[in-house]
């Protein structure tokens, strides 16, 4: 469980310091070691299999069995499906299930988990780069931290992949990652780069106005005008730089060598734009009142943008177009407050509106003000089950935190179901994962049982003993 | 003329109550075949509670209420007493911190209380009954707290919760030190802080020194006698340690509970309630011996250097070392499901569900001192009464009807809003959650 250089990792997080100042326990503070790091417990040996039996099997995508038998195998799930019709090998590792639920790892659709450690420690957020509106260039890849004490608290409650995303200060915020929640290193945490570009959209990107300032663009029109010319400036770069590669430059033009192509400068801006702009891959965007997501949806009609649209959360007057789009939406956060004229549910309800329309929707963890963001990760399931309870169907509820936005961010044959050949991401818990009662007792993610053990579990065991 | 002057306003009345659909309370009302939480003496399943004249004449398996009673048939749902937020600053117009000096305890937040602010509407359809509305944490000793009860339509002062105990708002740690630390004021330190403290209480201690020497001379029927100026500050300051304000402290570290019980006890006064005290589970059985208790969040954390401690089994973890434990928002957002943070008690260290729906209803009543008229389901008590659809503790829970001293101020199939004492244009007094998120001067 441990390795050589965590010390290194101790030190870089802020538990080092508050660990000198508060208790000077060297036992806690190797126990912290062990309970801090991403790294999972050792997979069961090569070729063996751990059979989950007797749980209920929440699969996601084919129903409850209620007494199911659930195979891992080489990370993967082997078999899925009812007491005595799954044959066990007798070699398996047999984890006991009966009286629990047996569920895919949850999957918080966006969060700023590994980019920010203590909220008012600026030394410790990599949340947006705010020198300019339009940063397409950014990669949270470049400033995800893989040994986040965040991430074990996470994991404890059952998620075990996430969408990681930058602040949203920016009218194109950069680029998207998508995570596993365990891994030796970065690079085995990260499943996908560059997956999404996050783009922004309403009152809160109007930064260089207000009183006392004014900078372009200060207004909606300007934010538009910005995005739109840095779309059109992204078309034209590449066309450029395709007709410099096709038609090489004549002898002596430019003072370039004789016969040589003249190497174009790359924009590193403009350039990231282009997958984006090809449709290649989703733009997720912020957006949450009904006006401005018709305005942002005329611009990414304009330019074929292939769209998740994100927040939402006032868009009441809106949900028919938005199921007309045939976009998926992530609504998030479920708990912000209805304006003054509304009644108290009306964005309780949101997700039950839009899954009647047909829309393929995900949760996420975001709270109404508060600390919330990434340290509140853990709570993503009752974000869902809060859904449920204003009338969104069960089924629909979990798939929101699962299955749907694996297949958002193209992981949908890898995860998000009991499904034989998934990546073994599975949670046991004592009951109904979307209960805020109910207690995870196993993790596990590509089939390894994860340590149930956090800074915060460390803290609790320490201050338990008499 | 006469007669006319008489009938008028009866009939005004009348007519407006038509209009808004309003009525009197009825004088008697059961709600049958309930699971009912008392809070106080365990849960009784198919039970009954009776309400005559807005208090509770009756509760258990049956009740023995006259016949007319109008009797709601609450089969398969929960009823529970009203919940109780020790810890808001919902309706204050915005104006949670006087932060123009780290001493104000003559701010009074009723003076900011807007009552048509949407936050008390949204917290009254998640089953809030009770608030204890306080100053911010910006200051070592803030403001004195109003007491509301929910009842959302009525006038600012029909609002008031009826001769409620003062409460006073002390803070400490990080918020204090950063708002006047940043103009380079006293105090920007930990140091600094408890030092504003022991100053002021030095002040106050002066100030009653004077009027006690003032009022000798009077007693002695001394000419000589001269009243010394009334000073708003110090005067509260003195009640403090007349003892006739109840101390809340803003509170996160180990080591500053034990400062904040040590200066109580140097000058001689009780701390009420630490609030947020993430880190109670570290120091819980010094604390306890103390009777001070405290409000806590479930699992908020890492929102700043003092909160990086925190761990969602800090209530039941201090409670089980015998301090008395709430759960409060602090925010406008959680103060709309503060029975599911209860329910999260469950998960975090197994609390039982009658410990849990403690944690909101008569242990932050206790804290605000109310806890003899509010807080749990006993004949006497105020009919502050939620009914659930399903388990309070359970993410599915609705609050479908609040009863506040009897009367129906929620009703979740009543059309429009849901409130029959109100309709209208609420104000949007801004939504903050909780310390440092949206208002930088702290919470």
């Amino acid at each position: 469980m441990m390795a050589a250089g965590l010390g290194t990792t101790i030190q870089r997080t802020r538990m080092g310091t508050n660990m000198i100042r508060r208790s000077g326990s060297i036992l806690l503070a190797a126990s912290l070691i062990a309970a801090c790091s991403g790294l999972a417990q050792a997979p069961a040996k090569s070729g063996g299999v751990i059979a989950i039996t007797g749980g209920k099997l929440l699969t996601v995508s084919h129903g409850v069995i209620e007494n199911g038998v659930l195979l891992i195998k080489d990370g993967k799930i082997s078999a899925v499906g009812e007491s005595g019709k799954v044959d066990v090998p007798k070699d398996a590792t047999i984890v006991d299930a009966r009286g629990m639920t047996v569920y895919p790892g949850l999957i918080e659709p966006d969060t700023t988990l590994g980019l920010t450690e203590v909220g008012s420690d600026e030394n410790s957020n990599d949340l947006a780069e705010r020198s300019d509106e339009i940063m397409p260039h950014m990669h949270v890849a470049d400033a995800f931290h893989a040994e986040t004490e965040l991430i074990p608290v996470a994991r404890l409650n059952g998620i075990t992949n996430a969408m990681v995303a930058p602040g949203e200060d920016d009218s194109v915020a950069g680029q998207d990652i998508f995570i596993q929640l365990a891994g030796r290193s970065r690079d085995a945490m990260i499943l996908g780069r560059d997956i999404g570009l996050s783009v922004n959209y309403g009152a809160d990107q109007r930064r260089r106005g207000g009183r006392g300032k004014s900078e372009y663009p200060s207004t909606r029109m300007g934010l538009i005008t910005q995005l739109r010319q840095s779309l059109l400036d992204a078309q034209h770069y590449e066309a450029a730089r395709d007709a410099a590669v096709k038609k090489p430059e004549k002898t002596g033009d430019k003072g370039s060598d004789k016969g040589e192509k003249p190497v174009a400068e790359r924009d590193l801006k403009l350039e990231a734009l282009l997958p984006y702009l090809h449709g290649q891959k989703p733009v997720v965007i912020g957006v949450s009142e009904g006006y401005d997501i018709e305005t942002i949806m005329k611009v990414a009609q304009e330019f074929h943008l292939k769209v998740i649209l994100n927040h939402v959360t006032h868009s009441q007057e809106v949900l028919d177009e938005i199921a007309a789009w045939k976009v998926p939406v992530i609504v998030g956060s479920i708990y912000d407050f209805p304006k003054a004229n509304e009644r108290f549910d009306a964005v309780y309800t949101l997700p039950a509106e839009l899954a009647k329309r047909g829309v393929k929707i995900a949760i996420s963890s975001a709270e109404a003000g508060g600390p919330g963001g990434a340290h509140g990760v853990r709570n993503l399931p009752y974000a869902a089950g809060f859904a449920v309870a204003y009338g969104l169907p069960y089924e629909d509820g979990l798939k929101a935190i699962t299955l749907n936005v694996a297949e958002m961010y193209g992981f949908g044959d890898k995860l998000g179901s009991l499904d034989v050949g998934k990546m073994a991401n599975v949670v046991l818990a004592n009951g109904d994962p979307l209960d805020v009662r109910t207690d995870v007792k196993q993790v596990y993610i590509e089939g390894v049982a994860q340590p149930m053990v956090s800074r915060q579990t460390v803290l609790r065991d320490e201050y338990s003993k008499p | 003329m006469t007669l006319f002057r008489v009938v008028l306003p009866g009939f005004v009345l009348l007519s407006t109550s038509i209009l808004f659909g309003q009525s009197a309370p009825a004088a008697d009302l059961v709600l049958k075949n309930a699971t009912v939480m008392t809070a106080s003496h365990g849960t009784i399943e198919h039970g009954a509670v009776w309400v005559h004249a807005g208090k509770i004449a009756g509760v258990g398996a049956t009740v023995s209420a006259p016949a007319n009673a109008q009797v709601i048939d609450a089969t398969g749902k929960w009823v529970t007493p009203g919940i109780i937020d020790p810890h808001s600053h919902s309706a204050l117009s915005n104006d949670v911190n006087e932060a123009t000096s780290p001493v104000t305890p003559s701010m009074m937040m009723i003076d900011a209380f807007d009552n048509r602010d949407k936050a008390l509407y949204q917290a009254l359809a998640g089953g809030v009954t009770t608030e204890l509305l306080l100053h911010g944490s910006a200051n070592m000793i803030g403001g004195q707290a109003v007491v509301i009860k929910n009842k959302f339509g009525l006038s600012r002062d029909a609002m008031l919760f009826p001769n409620a105990p003062r409460s006073i708002k002390f803070a400490s740690g990080e918020n204090p030190k950063r708002v006047y630390g940043s103009r380079d004021q006293l105090p920007s330190t930990r140091m600094g802080n408890f030092e504003v403290m022991r100053q002021s209480f030095e002040n106050a201690k002066a100030y009653m020194a004077s009027w006690d020497a003032y009022n000798a001379k009077l007693a002695k029927k001394d000419d000589s006698a001269v009243a010394p100026k009334k000073d708003l500050k110090l005067e509260a300051l003195a009640d403090v340690l007349r003892g006739k304000l109840y101390v809340q402290i803003h509170c996160y570290r180990a080591d500053e509970f034990l400062t904040e019980e040590a200066i109580a006890h140097e000058y001689g006064y009780k701390i009420r309630a630490f609030h947020h005290a993430l880190e109670m589970y570290k120091v819980a059985d010094q604390i306890a011996p103390e009777n001070t208790a405290i409000a806590t969040f479930s699992d908020w954390w890492g929102y700043k250097d003092e909160a990086w401690d925190a761990i969602p089994w800090n209530a039941v973890m201090s409670m089980r070392k015998g301090v008395k434990v709430a759960l409060k928002s602090d925010s406008n957002d959680h103060i709309r499901r503060l029975n599911q943070e209860a329910g999260k008690m469950v998960h975090y260290g197994g609390a039982t569900e009658d410990e849990a729906i403690r944690m909101v209803t008569l242990n932050p009543a206790w804290i605000i001192g109310v806890d003899d008229r509010v807080g749990s389901i006993d004949v006497g008590k105020d009919a502050d009464l939620v009914i659930w659809n399903v388990d309070p503790l359970s993410t599915y829970a609705r609050a479908e009807k609040v009863f506040i001293d009897g009367d129906l101020f929620f009703d979740l199939a009543a059309p429009g809003f849901g409130t029959p004492h109100f309709s209208g244009a609420m104000h949007d007094g801004g939504g903050f959650g909780n310390d440092d998120s949206e208002n930088e001067d702290g919470d």
